[in-house]
C-alpha cells in the first residue's frame, strides 16, 4: 500500500484558513490502513479544526465525507455534490489521490492534508515499512526477497557496506541491514551462491530518473 | 606490467608498503594540506585523501589530491559514490588523472545522515563495486561506461576498502573476491584493534588464494586517550575496538595514554609485518600526522 | 451562547472502574458516558465531548493488570496520550484530558480526582473554543 501521515494539524490550519467551506475527503484504501487519511481520521480532523476555528472565533463550515478511493474517477465521482457545496477541498488521499482531484475538478481548489512516505506494509500494529522504490525493474527473485534498492541506504547492490554490524545499518540502530538479511534468506533458501553474482550498474531509465512515468496498457484503451 | 605508481611499483617489488592519510580542510586554505604534507613526506609511500569524510562538506578530494601532487608526494584519492551518478564519477576519474593522480580509493562512503548536512539527497547511483570496475575498465579498455573510445584513458591503480569488523563475517570475504575480480589492486581495511577477528579474515582470504592477486594494507590508528577508544567503538560505524583495548587505554594514567596508543599501534604494526597476506600498512592518524614519524621510524620500517 | 459559570465536565468510564455516590459531582455538571470496556475510548468521542462544551474530559479505566479484555486499560491511555497532543497542538491545552485507573467500589478515589480536576481547571481556564460564538 501507500502510506501517508497527517500533517500536523498547524500547517492544515493555516492551508484552510482563508476559506469558508471546507470539504475534507477521506480516502477509503491505503491511507485508511496507515491511519492518515480514512472516515475516522476525517473525523478527528475535522473536530479539531472546529474546536481551533472556535477558539479563534472565526466561522468555518466542515463538511466530511470518505470516498473508496480518491485516485479512481469511478469513485471519485461521488465527492461531485459535496464538492460543489464547498469552497475548498482538503484530501487526505496520498499524493496520486491529491492530483486525480485537481484534475477531475480542474477549477476547485484541493490541499494536501497528507504527507506521502513511502510503498511499504503494516510490519506490525502500528508499524509501517517501506519495501518498495517502484523502480521499474524488478530484481527480487535474486536477492532472496528483500530489496536493495528500497531497504539498502546505499542502494548498494553487490553485498554490504562497512557499516554493517550485528544485523543493523550504519544509519540507525532501529533500521536492520536489507544485507544481513538478504544474506539470512539467501542461507534458508541454499542460494547463497546469488552472492557471488555480480550485479552491474544499475538502469535507473526505468524509474523517476527517466522522468514521469506512464503505464499503457493498449488493450484496455478505447 | 608496468607501475602505474609509486605506490605499485613498491607494492609490486615485495616491499611492505605504507600509507598515510590527509583529510582536505573544511574550507579552501591550501596551507592545512601543505603542513600535514610537510609531516608526512619522507615518512609514507603515498597519502590517502579523504573525500568528505563522515559526509562533512570539505575542500574536494581531487583538488586537494592534486595540491599532493604538487608538493611531491604521492596521493592516493578518496572517491566515494555517494554525492556523484556515474557522469560525474568517469569525468571526476578523467580530471584527476590529468592532474597526475594516480591511485584512486573506491567506497561507498559514509551515509549523509551523520554528516554535516543531513538533509542532502544522496546518490548512489552506482555501488562501490561497480566504481572498482568503471576504473579497471577506463584503463583496460580505454573506453567510458558506454563504450566510447577515450582520448587517453586514465590509467590508475586501484583500491577499494575492506572491513573485516563489519557483519555479516563470511559474507566478508566473499565481498573481497567480488572487489577482487572488479579489479581492485589494492585494499586498504577498516582500523584494526580487533587483532584475533583480522588474523581469522586474512586467513580466509589467503585460503581462497586471494592475497596473491590483491596488496593489502592493514588500517591502523594510534588512539590519543580511553575515551577516544570508547568512541570509536560506540559511534564509529563499522569499528571494533575490543575490551581489552579500551582497558588497557583506561589502565594507564591520562597524561600517558597517547603513549599507551602508540604502542599498541606498534604491537599492531608488527603483528601486521609477520602475516602472511599482508603487505602493507595504511595510517590513519587522524588530526594527529605527527605521530606518523615516529610510528614508522619506531616500527623499524625506515 | 451564555457562557458557564459551573464547570462541565464529561466522564467516560468503563462500567467496572466508576460507580456514582451522592455528592459526588458537588459544583460541576457531569456527564457521564458508560463504556463496557476502556478499549472503547476512541479519539473522535473525546474531542466531540469537548466540542460539546466540556472544560474538562475524563476517562476512568481499570488498573492495567485487571482489565477484563487484557490491554482496553492500555490502549485507552494510548489513546488519551493522542487526543492531548492533538489539545496541546490547537491551543486547548493538553491537561484538560485525563486518564486514571480507578475502580467502581474507590468512590472516595474518583471524588478525589474530581475535585482535583475542578481545583486544576481554576489554573488551566474554561472551554476556549466555547467562549466565541459560533
Amino acid at each position: 500500500m501507500i502510506t501517508g501521515s497527517q500533517k500536523p494539524i498547524n500547517e492544515i490550519i493555516k492551508l484552510v484558513e482563508p476559506y469558508k467551506k471546507v470539504l475534507i475527503l477521506g480516502c477509503g484504501t491505503c491511507v485508511k490502513t496507515c491511519f492518515a487519511g480514512g472516515e475516522d481520521e476525517v473525523a478527528v480532523l475535522a473536530s479539531a479544526l472546529r474546536l481551533s476555528f472556535k477558539q479563534m472565533a472565526k466561522s468555518i463550515d466542515i463538511e466530511e465525507l470518505t470516498i473508496e478511493r480518491q485516485c479512481e474517477n469511478e469513485f471519485i465521482q461521488e465527492a461531485s455534490p459535496g464538492i460543489a457545496r464547498n469552497e475548498a477541498i482538503l484530501s487526505l488521499a496520498c499524493g496520486a489521490g491529491v492530483q486525480a482531484m485537481a484534475k477531475r475538478f480542474a477549477k476547485e481548489v484541493v490541499l494536501p492534508g497528507v504527507n506521502t512516505t513511502f510503498i511499504g506494509i503494516q510490519e506490525s500494529p502500528g508499524i509501517f515499512t517501506e519495501e518498495c522504490s517502484g523502480c521499474g525493474n524488478c530484481s527480487l527473485a535474486i536477492f532472496g526477497g528483500v530489496c536493495p534498492v528500497t531497504r539498502c541506504a546505499k542502494k548498494l547492490l553487490n553485498g554490504p557496506c562497512g557499516g554493517s554490524q550485528n544485523g543493523v545499518c550504519e544509519i540507525d540502530p532501529d533500521t536492520p541491514c536489507a544485507w544481513h538479511l538478504i544474506i539470512e534468506r539467501l542461507t534458508t533458501l541454499g542460494q547463497l551462491d546469488n552472492l557471488k553474482t555480480y550485479i552491474p550498474p544499475k538502469n535507473w531509465n526505468t524509474s523517476l530518473s527517466g522522468g514521469p512515468r506512464k503505464l499503457i496498457r493498449e488493450d484496455h484503451i478505447i | 606490467m608496468k607501475p602505474l605508481s609509486r605506490l605499485h611499483e613498491k607494492l609490486s617489488q615485495g616491499k611492505f608498503a605504507i600509507t598515510g592519510e590527509c583529510g582536505p580542510p573544511r574550507g579552501s586554505n591550501k596551507d592545512v594540506i601543505d603542513n600535514k604534507i610537510t609531516l608526512l613526506n619522507g615518512f609514507v609511500d603515498a597519502v590517502n585523501v579523504t573525500d568528505n569524510q563522515t559526509a562533512i562538506v570539505r575542500m574536494s578530494s581531487i583538488a586537494a589530491a592534486a595540491h599532493v601532487v604538487a608538493a611531491g608526494l604521492e596521493p592516493v584519492m578518496q572517491m566515494v559514490v555517494r554525492d556523484r551518478n556515474r557522469i560525474a564519477i568517469q569525468s571526476d576519474i578523467m580530471g584527476a588523472y590529468s592532474l597526475g593522480i594516480k591511485n584512486i580509493l573506491c567506497l561507498s562512503g559514509d551515509h549523509q545522515k551523520f554528516g554535516s548536512q543531513p538533509d542532502a539527497m544522496n546518490v548512489f547511483d552506482i555501488d562501490s563495486v561497480n566504481l572498482i570496475r568503471t576504473v579497471r575498465d577506463m584503463r583496460n579498455t580505454g573506453k567510458d561506461m558506454s563504450g566510447f573510445d577515450l582520448d587517453v584513458a586514465p590509467q590508475m591503480f586501484i583500491g577499494a576498502a575492506a572491513n573485516p569488523f563489519a557483519d555479516p563475517f563470511d559474507y566478508r570475504v566473499i565481498r573481497l573476491a567480488k572487489k577482487i575480480d572488479a579489479g581492485a589492486d589494492f585494499i586498504q581495511t577498516q582500523c584494526i584493534y580487533n587483532m584475533d577477528r583480522f588474523k581469522e579474515w586474512i586467513r580466509r582470504a589467503n585460503d581462497e588464494g586471494l592475497t596473491e592477486k590483491v596488496y593489502i594494507l592493514g588500517g591502523v590508528t594510534p588512539l590519543r586517550s580511553a575515551g577516544m577508544a570508547r568512541y570509536m567503538n560506540k559511534k564509529v560505524a563499522g569499528m571494533d575496538v575490543p575490551d581489552e583495548i579500551i582497558k588497557r587505554m583506561d589502565g594507564v594514567d591520562k597524561q600517558y595514554q597517547a603513549d599507551e596508543g602508540i604502542k599498541i599501534c606498534l604491537e599492531t604494526i608488527e603483528t601486521l609485518k609477520e602475516l602472511t597476506g599482508v603487505h602493507g600498512v595504511h595510517i590513519m592518524a587522524i588530526e594527529w600526522e605527527a605521530v606518523v614519524e615516529q610510528l614508522v621510524t619506531q616500527a623499524g620500517l625506515k | 451562547m451564555e457562557i458557564h459559570n459551573t464547570p462541565k465536565l464529561t466522564l467516560f468510564h468503563c462500567i467496572n472502574s466508576f460507580e456514582e455516590t451522592p455528592s459526588m459531582f458537588d459544583n460541576c455538571q457531569v456527564k457521564t458516558v458508560k463504556m463496557a470496556c476502556a478499549s472503547m475510548t476512541k479519539d473522535i468521542h473525546l474531542l466531540r465531548a469537548f466540542e460539546a462544551g466540556s472544560d474538562a474530559v475524563l476517562v476512568l479505566v481499570c488498573p492495567d493488570k485487571g482489565c477484563r479484555y487484557a490491554q482496553g486499560s492500555i490502549r485507552a491511555k494510548k489513546r488519551v496520550d493522542y487526543v492531548k497532543t492533538i489539545l496541546d497542538d490547537i491551543g486547548m491545552d493538553g491537561r484538560r484530558l485525563s486518564i486514571f485507573n480507578t475502580t467502581a467500589k474507590d468512590s472516595r478515589a474518583i471524588t478525589d480526582i474530581i475535585q482535583k480536576t475542578l481545583v486544576a481547571l481554576e489554573t488551566i481556564g474554561p472551554n476556549p473554543a466555547l467562549n466565541h460564538l459560533n
